[in-house]
């Protein structure tokens, strides 16, 4: 074979690199490589969005000899524009761990023994039929994920919910989208953001509300950095509780106490409409004031239900409700100086500035996220800084399809493809494209996440099976659940790819094929469902989690309702679940057309994609001839909130004096169960740590790398001290990544959960600090 | 002390104030700065600011430009260890006794020399005002006697962990934090240069991964 002289000098780097490579890192294995390297090399390019976060990355996978070799940004993705992060370059390295599992085990008399993948799931449909029978049809469960593809989480709702008529599906999307969705449906009446991540080339100022973009959303951060580098005057403002990398990059960083946002974004409220900043136009045509309920409670008991009721105020009466969140009277509770909360208010106030707001965890994990939620939207409402290009309040998510399964696809107790169990129509509609009777399907939502793990507990629920997820990691006050899923007659099904505390805890293990070893799509933060192709082959008897529900649904005698083969099943469901988003509001695109693009946004209208909603000059459904369309309320108006300040669930006191804010870090993706087996990532941040201020350290008397024993009402958790790392908690708080099932820290956190989303706080609780 | 220095240990019990003398030396090699946890990654990243703020007010010109006049081989001749601070290669006026503002003229910000007909090298520490403090201005070549000092390889450069991947920061981040000051810009060593610092955030694709530790595959324990 000729080699020009590039190609030439291309294939001696890569020789070379791998030679040394090899000798440097003992333990890792470039075998293949060298093999590859000898070779033709990569031989072809595959598009696939990236298996991590709710970003939504557009990757091209390298693919030599049946393996993914190499990773490359797609050019032609728009989210990316040709760019990852250190995870999406590195993430086909997660496929090949070595203790990937590949075969089917199932527990005999106490230990896990290798079965053939058939005899596995006959035993998942046998005790699933038997517990059903014995306890009734509430007594199982599916717990999936925003990791889940779109049809996985088809497939199971459609069982679950249509055939074997319980409303127990959940996804982990409930312990991190669900006071997103609350959000908007409270505020707009339809989920999901209006805006689009072309935001972010437009706006003058960013706001990113206790949201560490730089390590959470680093494509979209640093796409923000740019544009703040090519724009003159554009400005970062970050308001968080804790020093990140974000506060280091912001033009101004401001830090308020725990759970105070919400007196912060009614004081800026308060300071738009005193300096007549309100967009008068706007807000009369397009927006209506409303109340609800007060002192709703944190959720930490059993059976606990709320229920919100809307009552519509006046102008007036919002005005009025501000009087208690003046900038001063705010500082006081939220530490933030006034006049920094008035600055706030200018930028938002200024009619010449375009603003985006960000957020994601810090408002959603908070036992009042639906009111930070709605109380963000006011602002952006009172000043019409909405649904145009770089005026954006902008949700982001977490997982890669957190919106287009969870959300979208509806894998939530009260939720349906379209609409919700509660609603007729909606259930008449999944009746008739699901063909099951329209009395399959209960009226009555069941039980959201916690309550699911609670159930398993008590066991009202005694078979659960749990798809693409580590809830033995990610449950708050985690021992709990945690025992409760290892009592005596609990069933525990667990489809993973790497073991976990969640396999530890399983009756079956199912081995799953994982993102690109199998089709399937995800849909990401600003509504762009992104299609993938199998790319490799999954390894062993893994097998896609589609088709494992497929399987045992027909061994339930529900052929009728998934009649489709295994050669070709992606393309049927997805033509099928299309029919329940028909319409200018959320027509989904077709299969052919997904298959072709990296990533197609919904509304899909006509061939055109929607980029800002509720805008006539953007989207076809707007059709009341004004400049704004907010079509989601029967109102045809965007919902202003009087939500106020309350306390969270636990504070601060003389016996716990600290709080514990939990969360992730660049390298390391939710449980790391995947970013760990990927070798770079894995030796940036080989373990947990807990972050201290420098002078709480120095009071405790430990350095960096002392061990720290992290004391709260549920458990205690000893690990190492890391003191001015990247990020720096303000005195009287400690940070911990969750990703480390060693330092299982949710041992430690309260499970006290916002009432009206039932999503859990792992930002706020009261903890004390020991040398250990 | 140097500012980072302080920084790290700024309410440390006295007793510790000698361990932590010591650090920056270990965490330039690399080797694990911890007590007893031994684990906790040791990325200085608390100074991340630097780069941002280098990214932000650098032109974008000189983020692309290229001189190519420094070369690794140079870089390293100056130094003792990699990391070690380099000595001052060039005359230094004799009138200049420590000012301080001096160095910083030309290496705050880089830009050419009509003296030195070259591109002044950028210091990812302006913050550090006593340049002679670590820099020394060497009066003579000839040894007082010969030594048996050896040391390690410098890091080796491309170690991407797959065929198109970022390579990691082969070396600890302690007072480097500022990627731009040393990789972009005509000042910078031909063979590290590189021209895609518009987006500023280096540690997005470059995870801190020091040469000079061991690598670990993760195992469940």
């Amino acid at each position: 074979m000729k080699l020009d002289r590039r190609e030439f000098i291309k294939q001696a780097a890569i020789g070379s690199a791998l030679a040394t490579a090899g000798s440097l890192f003992p333990g890792i294995s470039f075998g293949s490589w060298n093999r590859l390297a000898g070779g033709p090399g990569v031989l072809a390019w595959q598009k696939t969005p990236c298996r991590f976060c709710g970003t939504g990355c557009g990757l091209l996978v390298g693919v030599s000899d049946g393996r993914a070799v190499a990773v490359k940004g797609d050019p032609n993705c728009t989210v990316n524009k040709g760019l990852c992060c250190m995870k999406g370059y590195h993430s086909v390295q997660a496929l090949y761990g070595r203790d990937r599992i590949t075969t089917a085990k199932v527990r005999k008399n106490g230990t896990l023994v290798e079965v053939p993948i058939s005899e596995a799931l006959d035993l998942v449909a046998e005790k699933l039929k038997q517990t059903r029978d014995t306890y009734g049809k509430d007594s199982v469960a599916m717990y999936g994920s925003g990791q889940w593809t779109i049809p996985d989480g088809y497939v199971a709702s459609k069982l679950f919910k249509g055939c074997l008529g319980t409303n127990n599906v959940e996804a982990n999307a409930r312990l991190c989208m669900a006071s997103a969705v609350t959000g908007f449906m409270t505020s707009f009446g339809l989920d999901e953001p209006m805006g689009c991540y072309e935001d972010i080339d437009h706006a003058d100022v960013f706001v990113t509300w206790g949201n560490n973009m730089a390590e959470m959303h680093p494509v979209l951060f640093s796409r923000m950095l740019s544009s703040r580098k090519r724009r003159a005057g554009v400005k970062i403002i970050d308001f968080a509780t804790r020093f990140t990398r974000t506060s280091q990059a912001a033009d101004k960083s401001i830090i308020f106490k725990p759970q105070t946002d919400l007196a912060v974004a009614n004081a800026i409220c308060y300071e738009i409409i005193k300096n007549n900043w309100v967009n008068d136009n706007f807000v009369t045509t397009h927006v209506s004031f409303h109340k609800g309920k007060t002192n709703i409670g944190y959720g930490t008991e059993d059976h606990f239900t709320f229920t919100d009721s809307a009552e519509t105020i006046d102008y007036e009466a919002f005005k009025l409700f501000l009087e208690d969140y003046t900038p001063e009277k705010v500082e006081k509770i939220s530490g933030v100086p006034a006049e920094e909360i008035k600055y706030l208010a200018s930028l938002y106030g200024n009619p010449s500035l375009k603003v985006t707001s960000f957020w994601c965890m810090g408002m959603n994990q908070h036992t009042r996220g639906t009111w930070i939620n709605n109380l963000v939207y006011n602002i952006h409402l009172l000043v019409g800084k909405i649904s145009t290009p770089g005026n954006s309040p902008f949700s982001l998510t977490g997982q890669p399809s957190a919106c287009g399964t969870v959300r979208e696809v509806g894998t939530l107790t009260h939720k349906l493809p379209h609409g919700v169990v509660m609603n007729e129509h909606d259930r008449q509609m999944a009746a008739e494209i699901w063909q099951v009777s329209v009395e399959n399907i209960d009226p009555k939502p069941s039980y959201h996440t916690v309550e699911m793990f609670r159930a398993l507990d008590r066991g009202d629920i005694k078979f659960i099976w749990i798809q693409v997820t580590n809830p033995m990691v990610t449950m708050p006050n985690l021992r709990r659940y945690r025992d409760g899923a290892l009592k005596d007659d609990r069933f525990v099904v667990v489809s993973d790819v790497y073991p976990t505390p969640t396999t530890d805890v399983a009756d079956v293990i199912l081995p799953a094929a994982m993102w690109i070893e199998q089709e399937g799509m995800f849909g990401n933060s600003e509504r762009r469902t992104q299609h993938f192709a199998q790319i490799v082959d999954p390894p062993g008897e893994a097998m896609s989690d589609t088709w494992q529900i497929i399987e045992v649904a027909k061994r339930l005698g529900f052929e009728k309702q998934f009649p489709w083969s295994q050669d070709n099943y992606i393309e049927p469901i997805w033509e099928e679940y299309r029919r329940f988003h028909a319409g200018p509001t959320h027509e989904m695109a077709p299969y052919t057309v997904l298959a072709e693009r990296s990533g197609v946004q919904w509304p899909f209208v006509n061939g055109r994609e929607t980029r800002w909603r509720y805008n006539p000059a953007y989207d076809p459904a707007c059709n009341n001839g004004k400049d704004f369309d907010f079509y989601g309320k029967k109102d045809n108006r965007a919902w202003i909130w009087a939500r106020p300040y309350e306390p969270p669930a636990e504070s601060p006191d003389e016996d716990y004096n600290f709080w514990l804010n939990t969360g992730r870090v660049i390298e390391h993706w939710h449980t790391g169960s995947m970013t760990r087996r990927v070798p770079v990532l894995h030796n940036a941040v080989p373990s947990s740590y807990v972050e201290i201020h420098p002078e709480d350290a120095a009071d405790l008397g430990v350095v960096n790398g002392d061990l720290v024993k992290i004391i709260s009402r549920r458990g205690e958790l000893t690990m190492p001290a890391q003191i001015n790392g990247r990020g720096v908690p303000v005195r009287g708080m400690v940070f911990v990544p969750f990703f480390d099932e060693s330092y299982l820290i949710n041992e430690v956190t309260l499970d006290a959960f916002c009432p009206i989303s039932k999503q859990p706080d792992y930002k706020k609780c009261a903890v004390r600090l020991e040398k250990a | 002390m140097m500012k980072t220095n302080a920084n790290q240990s700024r309410g440390a019990p006295l007793s510790l104030l000698a361990v932590s003398l010591l650090l920056p030396l270990a965490t330039l090699l690399g080797v694990a700065a911890t007590a007893t946890g031994g684990e906790v990654p040791d990325n200085f990243d608390n100074q991340g600011k630097k780069l941002f703020t280098a990214q932000q007010q650098t032109p974008t010109g000189n983020l692309n430009a290229d001189s190519g006049g420094r070369t690794l081989a140079k870089f390293y001749a100056l130094r003792q260890y990699p990391g070690s601070p380099p000595r001052i290669p060039h005359v230094v006026d004799l009138t200049f006794s420590g000012n301080e503002t001096d160095c910083l003229s030309c290496h705050g910000k880089g830009g050419y020399s009509a003296e030195f007909n070259a591109f002044a090298p950028v210091t990812p520490h302006p913050e550090n005002i006593l340049c002679t403090q670590c820099h020394a201005q060497i009066q003579t070549q000839e040894p007082f006697v010969e030594t048996d000092w050896v040391s390690i390889a410098p890091p080796k450069l491309g170690l991407s962990f797959l065929g198109s991947s970022p390579p990691p920061i082969p070396h600890t981040l302690q007072l480097r934090e500022n990627c731009i000051a040393c990789h972009t810009g005509p000042g910078a060593v031909v063979e590290i240069r590189i021209d895609h610092a518009s987006r500023g955030d280096c540690r997005q694709c470059h995870a801190a991964v020091p040469q000079s530790q061991p690598l670990t595959e993760f195992t469940r324990k």
